[in-house]
């Protein structure tokens, strides 16, 4: 078990100084790593953006304030919602012309890929540091990068599982585990698919066998965690990071055994009424800063080929990461899921 | 008596526009498998598809049943409560009757998901503050707010005032003479209750269950907050599920919900079978204070149950939510934990108020609650009075279209609405108008129905009085039913007010960001796994809505104590 804690002052001094080493250089260079004086300019006119986003409101608002310390003069205006319910609201926006999105941040990129049409030619200024295999379109980019972990509760679990394997194990079982159920949302069907093609086609008979606690979602999974319902919790990492953060008695461990990955998919829509001031924004949010000051502050990871730093823990020589073929993503989604909820009981 | 056919056609023209069009798209949206507005109108692949997997899945025969067993068992335990409260407010001589009153429709104006948090963290079977507090006492038995009996229980005890409203108005309108015909017979207290008073007010029962039962059948934040963590999947959060699926099975949530739709028509119409054909009348061209029963010793008890209700619903439920609230997490190993002051702090209330969507929702939500109320109130008594006290033709019509919304889950008709009304010209979509239009269509059957029971009771021998006086159509409303039924009137708006404030489903899809709701920021905080925000966000909505509900209570006051008197023309 890690003896890593640290305060919330501790955080954000360590996180100012890491802010400040990666921004050090002339106003010209910022200006360079996020677009050019005459798009910060347009963007000053234009003053504001509608910003789509299916990540969670919290979050949303630390970027966006950490976006509004560099650029002041740009008011985010953010509608957030599940990722169906998003995706279905751009749709009919889109179709009855009246699209009020100029940017859109969205968890499922199979959705995404959909409607890419509705999108700008857009690249941020870095994307050539960019992982080339995790982009489903050259308008759409991996703004938040999510890795799932091990979550546990310090106050009621002394001897966590350090692997996916050890979430089989039947001392850590029954009703001691929380998981968040397959059919969640893409985050989780990334989950499991690296665990049934990592692991074998066994692995989720053997973790539904320690009686797990399903939750429809990582945010009461990661409640439950915290209030001690459950003394573990499969998560993503950002979930109970802030957590942590704040002083709850968790602690999180990325399973030396992979580490999958979920990408996120930003972009900026062609009927932008503010397209200069969305473009600012993602590249703000792409560029090294806005990654270094996500993995910090949040506990994001990035799809930076060369990651500016990286949570407590993720040491990248040791640990795995994973990220699903596309095409096996949508193709084997549907009789997959359907095979997770039979072997674990959950009804559909 | 005509109004000529102008004025039915112009409600139905407006019931059209409100109702038949975003239901139409609905029906469109089950029957195939496209998004009318992303896909056009030619594109007509009609088929029963969706109802077939729909009906053949064993897991939505699983949710439905789970449903009508919850709010069935939900529902009985609303009219025990709902009735016998508003029996003791009005006809008996328990002290603190205005207390019991006020307690007894506090429950309304908490949201089901804060309810359903704050039972969670009272009751939980591990966790839960009651469990700790047994423990500490050495009590072995536990609490499990996550079972079938729980969900019945929470439903139960926070739809009662669906009863109580109802009721309390029927008895605080009913003429004594019945009663004391009885006792001069020589019946007994108990049997006069029971076989006098409410047979007497039979329609305001069957109101008020139905009401109550239909309105849980919608309910999405009790059974998704206690019915997950037991795995009892009931409509609503089966319909969620559908709606956030990916790709999202818009369709498919559309057939249930039209389940649902023709589980609750035929309750409706069950209803009305049995309210018609019978005559109602207790408001008559005659003077009368009904009978105030003298219980001795017992009005003790009667408080005494109050006192429990109260602290119930109310007290325990908000002390959870300040705990959750002001503790920086919820972390409670033992009693010792609960009280140690190094645990609590602002940070929730500092960060939910450093958000500035959090300020922009309470203004937007009180805006759009008083558009709903106002508009909403005003055509429901245009369609009550239009149904319930003229000839005109259509006026069945009417009262059908008006109250199919009461049978639609909110999650659905929200899409529907978005579909319907999002390509009208004239810049409705992104406004607060077009929540405020989906409230009074969506909340209308509730309102009516609130409205209606005064209507109902009140002797068409006023009206007829007034019009040989020479008084017209216009000036009767306003001399003769519209103070007669004010405390009706005021009820039913401030239903529709707290109804439009606590309104998610159909929020989901409408707003935007600058018209964000208190009910939609709060599922984010829910969403986004922290209850403390959330529990500081919910504190922040009920104390918010205990003030506006005390205000309109004030306002109504000079209505309501005057209602005691049947008032002739």
């Amino acid at each position: 078990m890690s003896d890593f804690r640290i305060n919330r002052r501790q955080f954000t001094a360590g996180a100012a100084a890491g802010l400040a080493a990666t921004t050090i250089g002339s106003q010209r260079a910022a200006a360079q790593a996020y677009g050019s004086n005459e798009l910060i300019e347009a963007a000053k006119k234009e003053g504001k953006f509608v910003y789509y986003t299916a990540d969670f409101t919290e979050p949303e608002q630390e970027v966006i304030k950490a976006f509004n310390k560099r650029f002041p003069f740009v008011k985010v205006e953010m509608v957030r919602a599940p990722g169906g319910q998003l995706i279905t609201r751009i749709k009919t926006e889109a179709a009855a012309g009246k699209l009020l999105a100029d940017a859109v941040n969205h968890s499922d990129r199979g959705l995404m890929q959909g409607i890419a049409d509705l999108f700008q030619d857009y690249a941020p200024p870095n994307a050539k540091d960019y992982r080339d295999d995790v982009l489903v379109s050259p308008k759409l980019w991996p703004r938040a990068t999510l890795g799932w972990a091990i979550a546990y509760n310090t106050e009621l679990e002394k001897n966590p599982p350090k692997t996916w394997m050890d979430l089989c194990k039947p001392e850590y079982g029954p009703k001691k585990i929380g998981h968040v159920i397959g059919p969640s949302g893409g985050t989780t069907w990334t989950r499991i698919m690296f665990e049934r093609q990592t692991f074998g086609e066994d692995y989720w008979k053997k973790q539904a066998a320690t009686q797990p606690i399903l939750y429809p979602s990582g945010a009461p999974a990661s409640d439950s965690l915290v209030r001690g319902e459950c003394s573990i919790a499969v998560l993503l990492y950002n979930i109970c990071y802030i957590k942590k953060r704040d002083g709850a008695p968790v602690d999180i461990v990325f399973p030396s055994d992979g580490v999958p990955l979920n990408f996120y998919a930003a972009g900026v829509t062609k009927t932008a009424a503010n397209p200069n001031a969305a473009k600012l924004f993602l590249n703000w949010c792409m560029s090294e800063e806005g990654q270094a000051m996500q993995i910090k502050e949040l506990g994001y990871l990035t799809a930076l080929k060369n990651p500016p730093l990286n949570p407590p823990g993720y040491d990248p020589k040791v640990i795995k990461t994973w990220a699903p073929n596309f095409d096996q993503y949508v193709k084997l989604r549907d009789s997959w899921i359907d095979e997770w909820n039979k072997t674990y009981g959950y009804r559909q | 008596m005509s109004f000529g056919w102008l004025w039915p056609t112009a409600l139905l023209v407006i019931l059209t526009f409100l109702v038949i069009y975003p239901v139409s798209m609905l029906l469109l949206g089950a029957l195939t498998n496209t998004n009318p507005v992303v896909d056009g109108f030619g594109v007509f692949d009609l088929s029963l598809t969706n109802f077939i997997t729909v009906l053949g899945n064993p897991n939505v025969h699983l949710a439905l049943a789970n449903s009508m067993i919850a709010c069935g068992g939900g529902t009985a335990l609303a009219v025990v409560i709902g009735l016998m409260f508003s029996w003791v407010v009005v006809r008996t001589d328990t002290p603190c009757k205005r207390f019991i009153a006020a307690a007894s429709m506090i429950p309304l104006f908490v949201p089901p998901l804060v309810a359903a948090v704050a039972w969670s963290i009272l009751a939980s079977p591990k966790t839960g503050l009651l469990n700790t507090l047994m423990a500490w006492a050495g009590i072995t038995w536990r609490l499990d707010v996550y079972t079938m009996t729980g969900l019945i229980v929470i439903f139960g005890i926070y739809y009662a005032p669906y009863v109580y409203m109802f009721t309390a108005s029927a008895l605080r309108n009913m003429d004594p003479a019945l009663e004391e015909a009885a006792e001069v017979a020589g019946a007994g207290a108990l049997r006069i209750l029971l076989t006098v008073t409410f047979p007497l007010i039979a329609p305001a029962i069957i109101s008020g269950m139905l009401l109550s039962f239909v309105v849980m059948l919608g309910i999405y934040g009790i059974p998704a907050v206690l019915g997950a963590p037991g795995d009892i999947p009931v409509l609503t959060t089966y319909i969620f599920k559908l709606t956030n699926w990916s790709p999202p099975l818009y369709s498919t949530a559309a057939s249930v919900a039209i389940i649902l739709m023709v589980v609750t028509g035929f309750l409706v119409w069950l209803q009305q079978k049995v309210v018609s054909g019978r005559s109602y009348i207790t408001v008559a061209g005659k003077a009368f204070r009904p009978g105030v029963m003298k219980l001795g010793a017992w009005r003790y008890f009667t408080l005494g149950l109050a006192v429990v209700y109260l602290v119930v619903v109310v007290v325990l439920p908000t002390l959870a939510l300040i705990v959750a609230a002001f503790r920086k997490f919820l972390f409670i190993r033992n009693m010792e934990s609960l009280f140690d002051t190094r645990q609590y702090s602002l940070i929730h209330f500092e960060r939910l108020f450093d958000n500035p969507l959090a300020m922009r929702s309470i203004v937007n939500t009180m805006e759009v609650g008083f558009i709903t109320a106002l508009i909403g109130g005003v055509f429901a008594f245009a369609i009550g009075y239009t149904v319930n006290r003229t000839t005109v033709r259509g006026r069945g019509a009417i009262n059908v279209i008006s109250t199919i919304p009461v049978a639609i889950p909110g999650l659905v008709i929200g899409v529907a609405y978005l579909w319907a009304w999002i390509g009208l010209p004239g810049g409705l979509y992104g406004t607060i108008w077009i929540l405020a239009l989906a409230f009074i269509a969506r909340f209308m059957p509730d309102t009516i129905k609130a409205l209606s029971t005064s209507l109902l009771q009140i002797h068409r021998e006023l009206e007829e009085a007034s019009w040989i006086c020479g008084k017209g159509l216009l000036g009767t409303i306003r001399t003769i039913v519209l103070p007669l039924a004010r405390p009706g009137v005021i009820a039913a708006m401030t239903l529709l007010f707290i109804l439009a404030i606590r309104e998610l489903g159909s929020s989901l899809f409408l707003y935007t960001s600058n018209t964000m709701v208190m009910a939609v920021l709060l599922l984010d905080y829910y969403e986004g796994g922290n209850v403390g925000i959330t529990s500081a966000f919910s504190l922040v909505q009920t104390v918010l809505l205990a003030v506006l509900i005390g205000i309109a209570h004030y306002l109504s006051r000079g209505g309501a104590d005057t209602s005691g008197v049947g008032r002739a023309g």
